[in-house]
């Protein structure tokens, strides 16, 4: 498979069957919590492509020197403050520089820090891709990155068209609210199971 | 938390009352995702409460040395430092529940019961009252955990406690009939927001029935960066508060 | 004005410190039983990928690149009792789903499998963790180079997929690869059988 067809299908992959929030259950609270609008939905999951992407290619060197001076055991709280620090300095310059942006995406930064699908991408691609540091291993750490924002984007607005239509269903008393939302959820991602044989057809 | 409450009260107010899963919406995803059998919930229940317990002890000890200002990033510090301990015992002595709780076990460090907690209780309150309070939230979330773990992997594999060696090495006493028919959907995704979902119903079922309000994600008050989190200016926080419900 | 961002910045620097140091100390009690469970492990995995080995040779450690991934390997010979070298036991790593799958594959001199075994996995319970089983694993035995997998009827050379987990297969199966590549590299002896 050549290097960039590979490229693809990682990013395919990473949306479709190994999807953040359906099959891995990362980020399960901004899925709960903030789908129930589109536009919030669509903000959130934009903010957390650009944390994502961003924290992947600062840890992504940080480890390696991790591993060169043999401290690898730090790794957990290296890089959560690392993503705290640059979520922070994200917000800053958004706001100084491009405020337009920051009024867009700037209210849902803060949030991110806590988000376990930010670390969890991070932690993933040291554990597949980390090692050797090689500049090929880091395209695809990134593309993970991206396929991994990308999928928590196509829940998140998928799930926001789902949610207002439950809205408007007359559900059992006490599966009113969060327990018809997690069914709601199930299904979800039980159609999501169904995309894994036509990502691996597609790719081999 | 105006009124003075005994230990006692601190301790089992986590179990049922205020659960942290199941009442609070805190920690959903590590009650997702490792609960495909007893054993990995039950240790990830474990390995929570060994860090929650000390990092509300430290933090409620260190309350008063540390700046408001550097609250949250002290947390995390202290959070992750403790989340790394654990995961060092758990990979020396344990080395079987390491690899099946994978990435979840660092992911201990962003579980929002942990920084909820010291943010909210162990910030503000003595360090027996906080112990005792982590305490009582970690076996809270273990036993959900628990009721997760044993539905699911009952039902998905027709097992009760694979994965401790000494019981038919490894693979767990066999349930009949469900182990020869498991439901496979249960231990895959779907069937974990279906018996979350469902769970949920029962215990605001129950909540009803003594007059609690029911589970729901509480925006502002809920989340642990609520203090840092620019939603929260005012009059925004009502259109908007289901965008802190972190 | 300047009072007020350095005391938050020392106290926030000595709590980082005090945890690093704590970290440490921690890392220094955990370490040596870490590595003695890998070193088990592997020491009870050895003997099952290569059964007739009586003893084993000194282990190498290098990195290879095998279809475009660049990953560290390890080898090591298998002796019988008058000392000769009856095969090797590579240790490969490959992505799986979800996560790093470090595979040990046993080579005999003639460049065919001897038997396969996962050192680390963490793949999907109920699919790719099917993996682990025993059937599925035998399914290399006495394969050679270029192995593939195959969904419905696995032809020669080649293994049957496990059902809802291609990738685990197709990574585990890169990883078995990996070690007969390196091995026809290294050892060069794998033509008699080639095709």
């Amino acid at each position: 498979m050549s290097y960039s067809k590979e490229l693809l299908s990682i990013l395919v992959t990473y949306i479709l069957t190994q999807n953040f929030i359906l099959s891995k259950f990362l980020g399960i609270c901004p899925f709960l919590g903030v789908s129930k609008k589109l536009n919030t939905a669509v903000g959130m999951s934009a903010a957390v492509i650009f944390v994502m992407l961003i924290a992947t290619a600062v840890t992504y060197p940080i480890y390696n020197l991790l591993v060169a001076t043999g401290l690898q055991y730090l790794e957990t709280i290296v890089f959560i403050l690392v993503i705290a620090a640059l979520v922070q300095l994200v917000e800053i310059t958004l706001k100084k520089y491009i405020p337009s942006l920051y009024n867009a995406l700037g209210i849902y930064l803060p949030l991110i820090t806590t988000n376990c699908a930010v670390l969890g991408v991070v932690l993933l691609n040291i554990d597949t891709n980390g090692y050797s540091g090689t500049f090929a291993n880091f395209g695809r750490a990134m593309m993970c990155s991206l396929g991994a924002g990308l999928g928590f984007m196509l829940a998140m607005v998928m799930f926001a068209g789902v949610r207002s239509r439950l809205e408007s269903c007359d559900v059992p008393k006490f599966l009113k609210g969060l327990p018809i939302t997690l069914v709601a959820a199930s299904l979800t991602s039980l159609s999501f199971l169904g995309f894994a044989g036509i990502v691996e057809n597609m790719f081999s | 938390m105006a009124e003075k409450k005994t230990l006692r009260q601190e301790f089992t107010k986590g179990l049922i009352k205020e659960n942290p899963v199941l009442r609070l919406v805190l920690g959903t995803c590590p009650t997702l995702a490792v609960t495909t059998s007893v054993v990995s919930a039950v240790g990830m229940g474990a390995s929570a409460t060994a860090v929650l317990v000390c990092s509300n002890i430290v933090i409620s000890l260190l309350r008063k040395v540390i700046p408001s200002k550097v609250r949250i990033p002290a947390y995390i510090v202290v959070i992750a430092s403790f989340v790394t301990i654990v995961q060092m015992i758990v990979k020396a002595f344990l080395p079987s529940l390491n690899d099946q709780l994978g990435v979840y076990l660092p992911l201990i460090v962003v579980n929002c019961i942990i920084l909820g907690r010291a943010e909210a209780f162990a910030g503000k309150n003595k360090v027996a009252a906080s112990a005792v309070d982590g305490l009582g939230m970690g076996i809270g979330f273990t036993a959900a955990l628990f009721c997760m773990g044993l539905i699911r992997e009952t039902l998905g594999s027709g097992t009760f406690l694979s994965g401790i060696a000494s019981i038919n090495s490894g693979s767990g006493f066999a349930i009949p009939f469900l182990s020869q028919n498991p439901m496979l959907i249960f231990v895959l995704a779907p069937g974990g927001f279906f018996v979350f979902g469902l769970l949920m119903a029962c215990a605001n079922k129950l909540a009803e029935g003594k007059g609690l309000p029911k589970a729901e994600l509480h925006g502002c008050e809920n989340c642990p960066m609520a203090n840092h989190c620019s939603i929260k200016d005012k009059e925004n926080c009502e259109s908007n508060e289901e965008e802190a419900a972190k | 004005m300047k009072k007020a961002i350095l005391i938050p910045t020392i106290s926030l620097f000595l709590i980082c410190l005090v945890a690093a140091a704590l970290l440490g100390a921690a890392n220094a009690v955990t370490e040596e039983k870490i590595e003695q469970n890998a070193i088990a492990t592997e020491e009870a995995s050895r003997k099952i990928v290569m059964k007739d080995a009586v003893s084993f040779g000194e282990k190498e450690e290098d990195t290879y690149t095998f279809d475009g991934t660049t990953a560290p390997y390890s080898c090591i010979s298998a002796l019988d009792s008058d000392g000769n070298v009856i095969g090797y036991v590579f240790i490969t790593e490959s992505a799986g789903y979800g996560g790093k799958i470090s595979t040990m594959t046993g080579i005999d001199t003639q460049g065919k499998v001897t038997g396969v075994e996962f050192l680390e996995i963490s793949e999907t319970v109920g699919l790719g963790m099917n993996a682990t089983k025993q059937t599925f694993k035998d399914q290399f035995v006495g394969l050679i180079k270029g192995i593939t997998v195959n969904k419905n009827t696995p032809g020669e050379n080649e293994i049957k997929a496990l059902t809802g987990a291609t990738i685990t297969s197709k990574a585990t199966t890169k990883g078995v690869n990996t070690a007969l590549a390196i091995f026809e590299e290294k050892y060069g002896k794998g033509d008699a059988v080639n095709g």
